[in-house]
């Protein structure tokens, strides 16, 4: 059983970002609740950050603010980068959510396959 | 020859700066100036594209870093040309849609917004960059097209919005991968170092997910679900359809072109993107035959010519590649006039149902006269655009299985047309009126001339806009009228006595509509294929 171990301390964060992200993308496929869906998109968007941010990450780098020399650093261009990625998701999913209480409203259904039929039925 | 005038990060600006400056001004005031800001947007777009056909590419590292590190903007021989037509095609639009009454001040500052993100799609050379924009673009198209609340507007924005958002996820999990493969993201030096990698599969993963991502953006085949919802929903006024259908669209197989180009030291997949491009054509037409609401018949039209486009541009002659291209600037012409014209119809008649609209062309001559431009340019009839894009396209074709797939394409093109044609013909229950409106009839027959030109002048237009000069001449010849006649009669009898009596299948086909789930699914299994395919070919 000892290589179950090592395989899971050789995982990285960028690893277990990746498996996330196909989590979510489970959830998108099968989740038949339209928040459910909205939840799992999320969580897709929050793994691709998280594994951009992690990307090029080594054990020991400082984050890249302050430091003695510039090899201990973390590269800063991810981190530059996915704090625009954090704010279109938060918005995109907030819109989603909006869109969805209306939906909510006027359908009275919070699952896709009702709702496609109610849309039918107009 | 100079350099354009002002720097491409103002001419980027430009749109969303005159719409949040004239938010704050009464309505007579804001319009005068946001159309100023369009015009002036297309002046400048107008001198780089000069500056760039006859003098050199324009590259800009904005606020002054180095190259590799700086957000770079490109103009070049593909982009400019395409970032003029972006400009032109909203003032166009603008124009047309001055005194509807929809045009308040939001909607016009959302409007101008999606130009903004439309033209940094074709200006960024720098994938994060290309990333924020597309976001801005899809969150602005997903509002514009729910703006008038009205029917199931807001579900079609939904389900557009979120499956565009799992494709962005793809695409940023690709960008994420490219960079730890080369360090940058800058699409030139991309190219560069994925050429020098030591194992250029690495390479395959983040380009299965780009291009996942890109092919839900250009609506190819399983991937087109959004694409009708968007272009054709119910409560999108005409201008945002024909905006949509005519340019945001090409923004998608405008990265598809680019990001090919990037990708092009590691994988070849100009066969794949073929098959997909003819696939997509078939089932566009098909599903345009079924449907019944003339802006759905348009929009599922879209979709067989995006795959038309991308067939042209994988099909590997130089011929069918600048084929392709102009066929996206001819897509534009007519697909936008034809939306356009459809909203006024709608408008005007109350229906959406092609089989209650009759005599368009007695009632409103104008707009008739626009429609049956617009179809004429979309069946490829001679002396109309289409056929010299089209022409093109077949050049590059010649003798291979494509060719026969473009004959197929070309008739279901003719044949879910006839359809539509109908509206025009026939007895209008209501006397004419004449129309108040003097830019409808001005940009539509502006637009209309322009299909016609593009057509005569068919060789020297693609010459002057993007360079290569070849003859068009075969395209006016006996044979291919001969065929485009034949053709013709063969759909008209093909819809008289087929498609008329199997309307119960036909009704299946229509109301038949995919979950999420199942959109989601086929994004998964797209982008299985893909990566399996460029596995087996590198």
């Amino acid at each position: 059983m000892a290589f179950i171990g090592e395989f899971f301390q050789g995982l990285t964060i960028a690893d277990l970002a990746v498996g996330l992200f196909f989590i979510g993308l489970y959830g998108a496929m099968t989740q038949r609740n339209i928040i459910k869906t909205i939840m799992s998109i999320g969580i897709m968007d929050a793994a691709a950050i998280v594994f951009f941010v992690m990307i090029n990450y080594e054990t020991g780098q400082r984050s890249p603010v302050t430091g003695p020399s510039a090899e201990q650093m973390a590269d800063p261009v991810p981190q530059a980068l996915m704090i625009t990625a954090i704010v279109i998701g938060v918005s995109v999913v907030a819109m989603c959510l909006a869109m969805y209480m209306r939906v909510v409203y006027r359908y009275k259904t919070a699952d896709w396959k009702t709702l496609i039929r109610r849309l039918g039925d107009q | 020859m100079n350099g354009p005038i002002i720097p491409l990060h103002l001419l980027v600006m430009l749109p969303v700066l005159t719409g949040a400056a004239a938010y704050f001004l009464p309505r007579r005031a804001y319009q005068a100036v946001m159309f100023a800001g369009t015009l002036a947007v297309s002046v400048f777009a107008l001198q780089l594209f000069i500056s760039v056909r006859w003098g050199r590419e324009v590259t800009q590292f904005v606020a002054g870093w180095p190259e590799i590190i700086a957000i770079q903007l490109v103009a070049d021989t593909y982009s400019a040309p395409l970032v003029l037509l972006t400009a032109l095609f909203f003032t166009g639009t603008y124009l047309f849609s001055t005194l509807a009454g929809y045009m308040d001040k939001t909607f016009m500052f959302l409007f101008l917004m999606l130009e903004s993100a439309l033209i940094t799609i074709f200006l960024s050379g720098d994938l994060f960059n290309i990333y924020v924009v597309m976001e801005l673009a899809m969150i602005t198209i997903a509002i514009l097209i729910m703006y008038k609340q009205e029917k199931q507007a807001v579900y079609d924005a939904m389900l557009y919005i979120m499956m565009n958002f799992i494709a962005m996820a793809f695409f940023m999990m690709g960008i994420a991968y490219v960079y730890r493969l080369t360090g940058v993201l800058d699409l030139r030096v991309i190219s560069s170092r994925l050429a020098e990698l030591q194992d250029p599969r690495a390479a395959l993963v983040p380009y299965a997910m780009i291009m996942t991502a890109i092919a839900v953006k250009s609506a190819l085949l399983p991937l087109f679900s959004w694409l009708p919802r968007a272009h054709g929903a119910p409560s999108a006024p005409g201008i945002i359809s024909a905006v949509l259908s005519g340019v945001q669209v090409k923004a998608g197989v405008y990265l598809l072109i680019r990001l090919n180009q990037v990708f092009a030291p590691v994988v070849d997949t100009r066969l794949f993107f073929l098959v997909i491009g003819f696939l997509t054509a078939v089932a566009g037409f098909l599903l345009a035959i079924a449907q019944k609401d003339i802006k759905l018949i348009l929009a599922y039209h879209t979709i067989s010519q995006v795959g038309l486009i991308v067939m042209g541009l994988n099909l590997g002659s130089d011929e069918a590649f600048w084929g392709g291209m102009y066929h996206i600037i001819n897509h534009a012409l007519f697909k936008g006039l034809l939306f356009l014209s459809a909203g006024v119809i709608i408008e005007e008649y109350g229906t959406r149902s092609y089989a209650e609209i009759r005599g368009v062309l007695r009632r409103m001559p104008v707009i008739g006269i626009a429609t049956l431009a617009g179809v004429l340019g979309i069946t490829g009839a001679p002396f109309f655009n289409g056929s010299i894009s089209k022409y093109f396209i077949q050049i590059g074709a010649q003798g291979s299985l494509g060719e026969f797939g473009l004959y197929l394409v070309n008739f279901g093109t003719i044949l879910s047309f006839v359809k539509y044609f109908t509206i025009l013909f026939g007895t209008p229950e209501i006397e004419p009126k004449p129309s108040r409106d003097p830019f409808i009839a001005v940009i539509s027959l502006i637009f209309g001339a322009a299909i016609l030109a593009g057509g005569i002048f068919g060789s020297q237009a693609v010459a002057l806009v993007f360079g290569p000069s070849y003859s068009a001449a075969g395209a006016l010849s006996v044979e291919k009228t001969g065929i485009f006649l034949a053709t013709l009669a063969l759909g008209i009898a093909v819809y008289r006595y087929g498609i008329q009596r199997i309307g119960n299948a036909l009704s299946a086909v229509r109301t038949f509509k995919f979950s999420f789930n199942q959109i989601t699914v086929l994004i998964s299994l797209f982008f299985i294929l893909l990566l399996g395919f460029s596995y087996t070919v590198t």
